[in-house]
């Protein structure tokens, strides 16, 4: 007994146990749902290990950098912008609650009132203070405040906008997750204050978690939704509650173990698999259609149904086998790109795919057995296959009857189609920024254009560059200690020894300072003669300690100091910050705070001590974020106006650009970092990972084509639609100018497996009914009945049952939405008007359709 | 024998009122005043070197080296300190001096020999970073107590708990900071800083308390920031006091051109 022989007695004979089955399946999945865990993080898009992922941690956590949450005030209506004092006291006001608030990152904070202000008084003399402690209370004081930002350049336009009309609360927070309660808070704050200003909140934290939120409604909304639009479109095909009821129990049944594993396995829900009940459920009900269409066929009243069914699903189990492992494999396929969350998906929608398959071999049939024989001779009334006379049976026909009186004109119009459609596909802009996941008018979107209206930009990219290891620098101290010990004799190389044996596991800067201490001790408390030695051997040790401050030596900070007179002349980027702008404006006031003091020190031991000078403030750490206290690495923060991975690219180009024409100094290396270089490179993975897959998953659906018609020939015309639709959806997107990004990118494999089915319908009944009247004008006429009627209900339906997708408030549904529904419809239409037409062209149909016999349904 | 009854009674209580002196100080003022003197004012002039670490969140360390010069104008009242860097290499020379007012705002300068440039700090804020550490400027020469209002919470058997709230909460960052007060040599032990969303944020400890010239001094404290995780340690050593320091070592003069005599290590 086949497989398929053993699922069908199974469900016939034992129609309870197969009922208890899936109740247990479904009541265990759904008890795993309510631990759902939604991660909605961009950064998830790659794989934790993921080189540059690993290098952007490791950034942030040496350079102490946080996810930041930014506030805008906005104030365009008095004439002196933000620089009121009305508007200044409100942002006191908020910044000090924001401080106070759990959660939030306090001394990284970065407001007018948390920074520090110096300035000069009087000759000689400068001043440390804080920038705005207190709110203002004259004008002067306002006044005050406003020329002393200006003359700071680490913070003009980035705590005040040039034009004055914008000021900015940069909240470092512990954690992203925490961001939408802490947006919540934060706006809970801005409530109470009342005055004229605009307050904006940006940063991808409050994004991504808000985007979490809203995923959920959207998920709570449109799930259902579909359902509904499915269960309306079937009534009005069916008209029957008796007959949509399995299918509609088959599409639940498919979400909820589906989605319950998924959960169950601790798999966190993000974008892509929480549009999956939306994919299953118009796939799930597809096959259960074909079912009970045919049983009500080939029923009888008064007999028993068993018989039937048997016959029914003889039939029709290899093609519907087949359409579902061809969906699967579309969907599988997503496993060859390297983004987490779309192989998660896709393997579980392939999954969910062959169990609806299973659901509907097993559940079907155990729900019509069980039907009473009232029930089954009502079943029966209702006329499933639709009339001939029917506006659908109509069009139909004429387009069959069409498409082989017109069979050249057609094939000659698709390849101009498909023409057409590869140059599109080459004009596609690969692009994407995940705030543009919210609709336009959103209000993150819109904070997010003001924000970068007022400001130099509020996407951060880092440049990070590093000079190579000390492993050479420290052999070589360690090899000129010991000559120094090993000339003087004595007892000086089995001390240095002790010494260096007890510093051997420290990093360099600790290494050389505990061996300046230890040199230092051992010159006062060993006896007298070796002093000398010792401290020749402390100078060699602090001479090795000043030389690995690579970051203070004036060949580094000019090589720094033109790469962003470079960047700052781009448009793309609003700001440079670096350490460079630091020295320059610290040197500066140092040196009488004039204009044309601002210029980096000139020596190694100049730029230390204009450190220091500017460690004596009330924020010496934020030093940290840009480079690190050994100054082997150094972060340029360029602030970028916009988060298109396009324009990040561009940016990535203009350092390369100057890299090329100004080699780095040796041995240093630049790499880049944050969320916006992380974009970029994902979507990269996905653009090459998605092509992988696509050609994958093609190549074994061609293959499962041939293997399932036993000819090559038909194998390669069953692949034409969607050859033909792939080619038209992506040259459509690339003339429409529809920036290629996730969703898009997921589309390919999805069109890929659902498409196929048509094919696979339209040709497998096709040659059965040629093989039957040998003549192919009657077959023509009679697959322009049947079956094409089948496959454009199914397309209506699947089509239909991703349309609420279009009202969803977060774009990459709407996105999905709208291109399925496009795909369904193209994909059909190119079935039943492309394939005969191509057909018609082959003159020997005999041995493309005679070869093989119907095949074996024993 | 009445007479001799009534002079034992006062005898007892009398012994009982100096017994109670001797062992429990009442008045807050005085506990502060003798804090402030044992802390800094120890002899009337001094030198130390110092070796500070700063380690930050990350555990990742950093090293200053310098030697401080220290001279009491009048016991509680005015002082000069110098502030001599030595290590990093980098930073050598780098001089910083402080002239302490009990009356009137403090005058600092800071020389940077590499920029060979002498600045003037205007008075302002001395809660800023000691060159990054996360001591301020006013744990290293102490704050004036005339700045806060003082109140003695407990006394226990080591410690006198005091409480410090400032006059001038706009000045400083601290809504009130607790100091527990060694009632054996009056030194401040520990000092924790809370803010005004009182919340505990940062604290000073004495690790270390050695004996110098008959003088208990602090050799070893530490200030954590209990927000960042980050703390600086600081270690006092070749400690000497009243070794002859004038007023005229504490002058411009000397920022460029440094007492070498004082500043040298003593042989023991």
């Amino acid at each position: 007994m086949s497989l398929r022989d053993r699922l069908v007695s199974f469900a016939i004979e034992k129609p309870k146990q197969v009922f208890y089955l899936v109740l247990a399946l479904v009541v265990l999945a759904a008890a795993q749902i309510p631990s759902i865990q939604v991660d909605t993080d961009p950064e998830n898009m790659l794989p934790h290990d993921q080189a540059d992922r690993v290098f952007h941690d490791v950034v942030k956590e040496r350079f102490a950098l946080h996810d930041m949450i930014v506030v805008g005030v906005v104030n365009d209506q008095n004439p002196n912008g933000v620089y009121n004092k009305e508007t200044l006291t409100d942002l006191h006001t908020l910044s000090n609650a924001v401080q106070k608030m759990d959660g939030v990152v306090r001394q990284d904070l970065m407001a007018l009132d948390t920074v520090d202000n110096i300035t000069q008084e009087g000759p000689g003399s400068i001043r440390f203070e804080w920038m705005m402690k207190m709110a203002p209370e004259t004008p002067e004081q306002v006044a005050r405040i406003k020329e002393a930002v200006s003359r700071l350049p680490l913070l003009q336009n980035t705590l005040v906008s040039d034009d004055n009309q914008a000021a900015g609360i940069y909240i470092p927070i512990v954690s992203k997750s925490e961001s939408y309660r802490l947006s919540q808070e934060i706006q809970a704050v801005i409530d109470t204050l009342d005055s004229q200003n605009q307050y904006y909140m940006a940063g991808l934290p409050v994004a991504e978690d808000t985007f979490g939120v809203e995923m959920f409604i959207q998920m709570a909304i449109s799930a259902p939704l579909a359902g509904l639009m499915i269960f309306i479109l079937m009534w009005v095909f069916f008209r029957s509650f008796l007959l949509i009821t399995a299918p509609m129990i088959v599409a639940m049944g498919t979400v909820i173990i589906t989605m319950g594993a998924l959960i169950g396995q601790g798999y966190t829900v993000h974008i892509m698999s929480s549009m999956i009940p939306i994919f299953l459920m118009p796939i799930a009900v597809v096959d259960s259609v074909h079912i009970l269409s045919e049983f009500s066929d080939r029923y009888r009243p008064g007999e028993k149904p068993q018989q039937a069914l048997k016959e029914v699903l003889g039939h029709l189990f290899t093609p519907m086998l087949y359409t579902s492992v061809t969906s699967a494999v579309g969907f599988a396929s997503l496993a060859f790109t390297p983004i987490p969350p779309v192989q998660i998906f896709g393997l579980h929608v392939a999954f969910g795919i062959l169990l609806a398959f299973l659901l509907t071999i097993l559940l079907v049939p155990a729900y019509i057995v069980s039907l009473s024989d009232k029930r089954l001779a009502a079943l029966k009334d209702h006329n499933i296959e639709e009339d001939d006379n029917s506006l659908l049976g109509r069009l139909l026909a004429f387009t069959g009857r069409f498409s082989i009186a017109k069979a050249k004109a057609l094939v000659v119009g698709f390849v101009a189609v498909v023409a057409i459609s590869i140059y599109g596909v080459t004009q596609i802009q690969i692009n994407d920024n995940p705030i543009r996941w919210f609709k336009e008018d959103h209000r993150l979107r819109v904070a997010d254009k003001v924000m970068n209206s007022h400001f130099s930009g509020t996407y951060e990219a880092y440049l990070v560059l590093e000079k190579g290891d000390l492993a050479e620098d420290r052999t070589l101290l360690d090899s000129q200690l010991k000559q120094f010990a090993v000339e003087a004799g004595g007892e000086l190389p089995a001390e240095l020894d002790k010494i260096l044996d007890a510093v051997k596991n420290d990093a360099f800067q600790t290494y050389t300072d505990n061996l300046i201490s230890a040199f230092d001790e051992a010159s006062y408390t060993r006896p007298a003669a070796e002093e000398s030695v010792w401290l020749a051997m402390l100078e060699a040790a602090e001479n090795a300690q000043v030389d690995a401050k690579y970051f203070l030596t004036p060949e580094a900070l000019s090589y720094l100091e033109g790469l962003q007179a470079h960047l700052n002349e781009s448009d793309l980027i609003g700001k440079t910050n670096g350490l460079p702008t630091l020295l320059k404006t610290v040197y500066r006031e140092l040196n009488g705070g004039e204009a044309e003091q601002y210029k980096l020190p000139r020596s190694a031991a100049a730029a230390a001590q204009t450190i220091l000078s500017y460690q004596s403030s009330h924020r010496p750490d934020d030093l940290w974020h840009i480079v690190t206290p050994d100054y082997r690495a150094t972060v340029l923060w360029l602030q970028l106006k916009s988060g298109d991975n396009q324009d990040m690219s561009k940016v990535i180009d203009l350092v390369n650009a100057y890299t090329d024409a100004n080699p780095l100094p040796e041995g240093v290396e630049a790499n880049w970092a944050g969320l916006t270089y992380i974009n970029v490179v994902w979507q990269e993975q996905m653009v090459n990972g998605m092509l992988n897959s696509l050609l994958s998953a093609f190549a074994m659906v061609l293959v499962m084509m041939v293997v399932l018609f036993r000819s090559v020939k038909i194998g390669l015309l069953s692949m034409l639609p969607l050859t033909v639709t792939i080619l038209f959806i992506y040259g459509l997107i690339g003339w429409v100018g529809k920036d290629y990004d996730m969703p898009i990118a997921v589309l390919s494999a999805l069109t890929l497996g659902l498409s196929v089915d048509f094919a696979i319908h339209f040709l497998e009944r096709a040659r059965a009914i040629y093989n039957e009247t040998g003549d192919w004008q009657a077959t023509v006429a009679e697959v322009y009945r049947g079956p094409a009627r089948a496959i454009s209900r199914n397309a209506v339906v699947v089509a239909v049952g991703f349309t609420p997708l279009l009202f969803a408030p977060l774009v990459p549904y709407i996105t999905v939405g709208f291109f399925l529904a496009t795909i369904m419809a193209v994909s059909a239409v190119v079935t039943v008007i492309l394939l005969p037409a191509v057909i018609n062209h082959i003159s020997n149909k005999s041995s493309l359709f005679g070869s093989e016999k119907e095949k074996q349904n024993a | 024998m009445r007479n001799l009854m009534r002079a034992a009674v006062a005898a007892l209580s009398l012994t009982a009122a100096s017994f109670t002196a001797a062992a429990d100080l009442t008045d807050v003022n005085t506990i502060v005043e003798q804090a402030n003197l044992a802390a800094y004012y120890k002899g009337n002039d001094g030198r130390s070197e110092a070796r500070m670490v700063i380690t930050d969140a990350q555990g990742r360390q950093q090293t200053r080296q310098f030697t401080i010069l220290r001279h009491d104008e009048a016991d509680g009242g005015d002082q000069n300190f110098l502030v001599a860097f030595s290590r990093p290499a980098d930073v050598r020379n780098t001089v910083f001096m402080v002239a302490k007012h009990t009356q009137s705002d403090d005058d600092r300068w800071l020389y940077l020999p590499s920029l060979d440039l002498v600045k003037r700090i205007s008075a302002g804020d001395k809660r800023t970073s000691f060159v990054g550490s996360h001591y301020f400027y006013e744990d290293v020469s102490g704050r004036n107590i005339s700045e806060d209002e003082h109140r003695l919470l407990e006394t226990t058997a080591e410690h006198y708990i005091v409480e410090n709230t400032p006059k001038d909460p706009a000045s400083v960052e601290f809504s009130r900071y607790k100091v527990w007060i060694d009632k054996n040599n009056m030194l401040p032990v520990k000092i924790e800083y809370t803010d005004d969303a009182d919340k505990l944020y940062r604290r000073v400890e004495v690790l270390a308390v050695e004996d110098v010239q008959g003088h208990p001094t602090v050799t070893k404290s530490r200030v954590s920031d209990l927000i960042s995780g980050g703390f600086t340690t600081m270690e006092f050593r070749f400690l000497k006091y009243d070794i002859g320091l004038d007023e005229s070592v504490f002058t411009e003069r000397s920022l460029r051109k440094l007492p070498r005599n004082w500043l040298r290590r003593p042989k023991s």
